[in-house]
């Protein structure tokens, strides 16, 4: 393998061009309109146009992608998460065209992208599930059977969408009275948003925490699993804040998930990089929920308790090679690690997207800190993608130095001209419930709420004396030159100081 | 120079006189002693002299939606207007302020998700309105303040550009 095209964009493609420099690979990008100038297009050796910003018109056009591997001539293409990293066409198109998809098969893909089918894959490996219906509901199921079934599984129930993710076509239905109306309105969005409008009832379980186990399969009928991951830290079912391990696994209960995850993997003959999420109610019983075919956003934490470098290991995987990891070292983390998912979005105001031009930008770093990061100073954050523009990541030998850690890089992140969420996880860490660990998928969306909208940061008195000192200074010293010129102030005094320390010291030349 | 700074509800005189290495400062009166230096376009360094010599780093950028200057204090963002020039009525969360009638607009181009209220109906401060999604995400427009849904522009499945106006709250 000596080039890899990587379908992707922003933070995730600069972490996988990263991973092709350190393997002597030649990694390629493609770019939409608005992307060309970003930093995955300066960090790597080509790079391909693939249309308009809009997504379905760019980084979703299989055709373009694949003209773009063969111009380039790629052995191999990456999907990077999102986009088309878990479309069973785009795998298979990879491969009919004659290079390597960096990823499962599409066949492993299709039947664990169909939530019932995973279901029945999990309890075929003998994994329990959260009671709920084995088959996909269609559209011609009558609301009395919906209903029977509902009273069977018991309530509350979540109406879900067998093609969904990401909370999507997803309702919880409490009084029975309201279950068709949730179910027509599951169907409309899941409709809408994957073109499959059949659903499937699950339990909802009360206060459960999310588990995740990340996996890695070779083509030799390996699978080995990792340590897990908590993720019950989520905005309206979106993670935020994901970290290894989990205070609420005991060490038992960690290798009795993992086997769990690594038999529902070995029963869909699964290779390369992926994850099964699970969650764990209060009494500890996990139950399978879902599996992702992909790396995961969340990656880097597992990669910091572990030491083992997950895309190089995608890489490998797809050349063919056997996986000589040892299988202890992978469920014995060392040290605690955190991840903040950085937001382009306004916490103060709902949380609205918040696109425009970082004018300044300094990264968190110094001991225990990887800021994965796409965003540069002078790039604007486009409004048609996801809004992460960095994920943060704090290690250190425990959990209570690793959430210091974490605050102490918060503190160090400078971005301006756009607003992020860095202060809501500055609220978020200081909270004593998540100090404590005592926490739920729908912790968070609660603790929201109580706040009803109040600020995140409300400047103190002395803040504000020094602001309104610091406004009037700054207004003075860049009075003639506008801040948003984007000269520097300090260049030109600095060179008159340079020349007369000089000509103090005889060089005429200058 | 003197400056007149909007700043948490209150406007404060600043005057500023260049001395010789750092700046002469009053705040209301108050005597400052600051070495300021510029390091980037928008980054300024201040060490104020007083019973300590307090270092802070401070990063000052215009808000492009309100027209104000974000101050950046240490971790906390201070929205602050300098003589004024702020442009009103910019902000939709002035909860409960002002008497006229609130125009809420999309803050982005999207697709309109869901219509929570209809013309008519009587809402309060921060009541959810319209659901937006944009940039993957699925975003609520609030209400600004109590009041009552006058005219409502948006239909589910609508696509709508940046500032178009959505809702009008009475």
């Amino acid at each position: 393998m000596k080039k890899i095209l990587i379908a992707n964009r922003g933070e995730i493609a600069v972490r996988v061009i990263r991973a092709c420099r350190e393997m002597d690979i030649s990694p390629v990008a493609v770019y939409s309109e608005c992307d060309r100038a970003a930093l995955h297009v300066r960090y790597a050796d080509e790079a391909y146009p693939i249309g308009p910003s809009a997504p379905r018109e760019s980084y979703l056009r299989i055709d373009r992608l694949i003209d773009a591997a063969r111009r380039s001539g790629a052995d191999a293409v990456h999907p990077g998460y999102g986009f088309l990293a878990e479309n069973e066409e785009f795998a298979a198109a990879v491969a009919a065209a004659g290079m390597v998809f960096i990823g499962p098969s599409p066949k492993a893909i299709e039947t664990m992208g169909s939530k019932t089918a995973a279901r029945t894959a999990a309890q075929c490996a003998g994994v329990p599930v959260v009671p709920g219906t084995e088959e996909p509901l269609a559209v011609d199921v009558p609301d009395a059977a919906i209903a029977a079934m509902a009273e069977r599984i018991g309530y509350p129930v979540l109406v879900k969408a067998v093609a969904g993710g990401g909370g999507k076509g997803m309702r919880t239905v409490i009084d029975p009275a309201e279950l068709s109306s949730a179910v027509r309105a599951a169907r409309s969005e899941a409709n809408a948003a994957f073109g499959d409008a059949a659903i499937y009832l699950e339990r909802r379980l009360t206060r459960p925490r999310h588990i995740e186990v990340q996996l890695l399969g070779d083509v030799h009928g390996t699978v080995l699993p990792f340590v897990e991951r908590e993720c019950s830290i989520q905005r309206r079912h979106q993670k935020v804040v994901e970290e290894t391990p989990s205070l609420a696994v005991s060490a038992g209960a960690r290798s009795a998930i993992a086997s769990a995850a690594a038999a529902v993997a070995k029963a869909v003959g699964y290779t390369n990089a992926g994850t099964i999420e699970f969650l764990l109610d209060e009494d500890g019983r996990f139950y399978f929920l879902e599996m992702n075919t992909r790396l995961q956003v969340e990656h880097p934490i597992t990669e910091m308790v572990t030491g083992v470098d997950l895309v190089h290991w995608q890489i490998r995987i797809a050349r063919g090679e056997r996986i000589d990891l040892d299988p202890a070292v992978l469920v014995t983390p060392k040290g605690h690690a955190i991840e903040c998912r950085v937001y382009a979005e306004d916490p103060d105001n709902g949380f609205l997207p918040s696109p425009g031009k970082i004018v300044e930008l300094r990264s968190p770093s110094g001991p225990g800190i990887r800021d994965d990061s796409g965003a540069t100073e002078g790039l604007d954050v486009p409004i048609f993608y996801d809004p992460m523009i960095s994920k943060l990541v704090a290690w250190a030998e425990d959990r209570p130095r690793a959430i210091a850690r974490m605050r102490r890089a918060l503190r160090e992140y400078v971005v301006a001209g756009i607003r992020t969420t860095v202060p809501f996880f500055t609220w978020l860490l200081d909270q004593p419930d998540f100090v404590e660990g005592r926490f739920h998928t729908t912790y968070l969306d609660e603790a929201l709420k109580a706040r009803n909208g109040r600020p995140f940061v409300q400047p103190t008195r002395e803040e504000e004396d020094i602001a309104s000192v610091a406004a009037a200074v700054y207004t003075l010293m860049t009075a003639g030159a506008p801040a948003s010129h984007g000269s520097d102030g300090a260049t030109e005094p600095a060179a008159s100081r340079w020349k007369a320390q000089a000509r103090l010291e005889g060089l005429r030349n200058l | 120079m003197r400056y007149a700074i909007e700043v948490g509800g209150r406007t404060r005189q600043v005057v500023v006189t260049r001395t010789g290495d750092g700046f002469a400062v009053t705040l209301d009166g108050h005597p400052w002693q600051v070495d300021a230096r510029r390091i980037g376009a928008h980054t300024l360094s201040l060490v104020v002299d007083g019973l300590s010599r307090k270092s802070h780093e401070v990063v000052a950028a215009p808000n492009p939606g309100s027209g104000q200057l974000i101050v950046r204090v240490g971790t906390t963002p201070v929205a602050v207007t300098v003589n004024g020039t702020r442009r009103w009525g910019r902000k939709d969360d002035g909860a409960g302020r002002g008497g006229g009638p609130q125009r809420i607009a999309a803050p982005m181009s999207g697709k309109i998700v869901r219509v929570l209220v209809k013309p008519g109906d009587a809402v309060l401060a921060r009541q959810p309105l319209v659901v937006v999604e944009a940039m993957k995400m699925e975003n609520e427009l609030r209400a600004g303040r109590d009041g009552t849904v006058a005219e409502m522009h948006a239909g589910e499945g609508m696509s709508v550009d940046a500032g178009a106006l959505l809702v009008v709250i009475q």
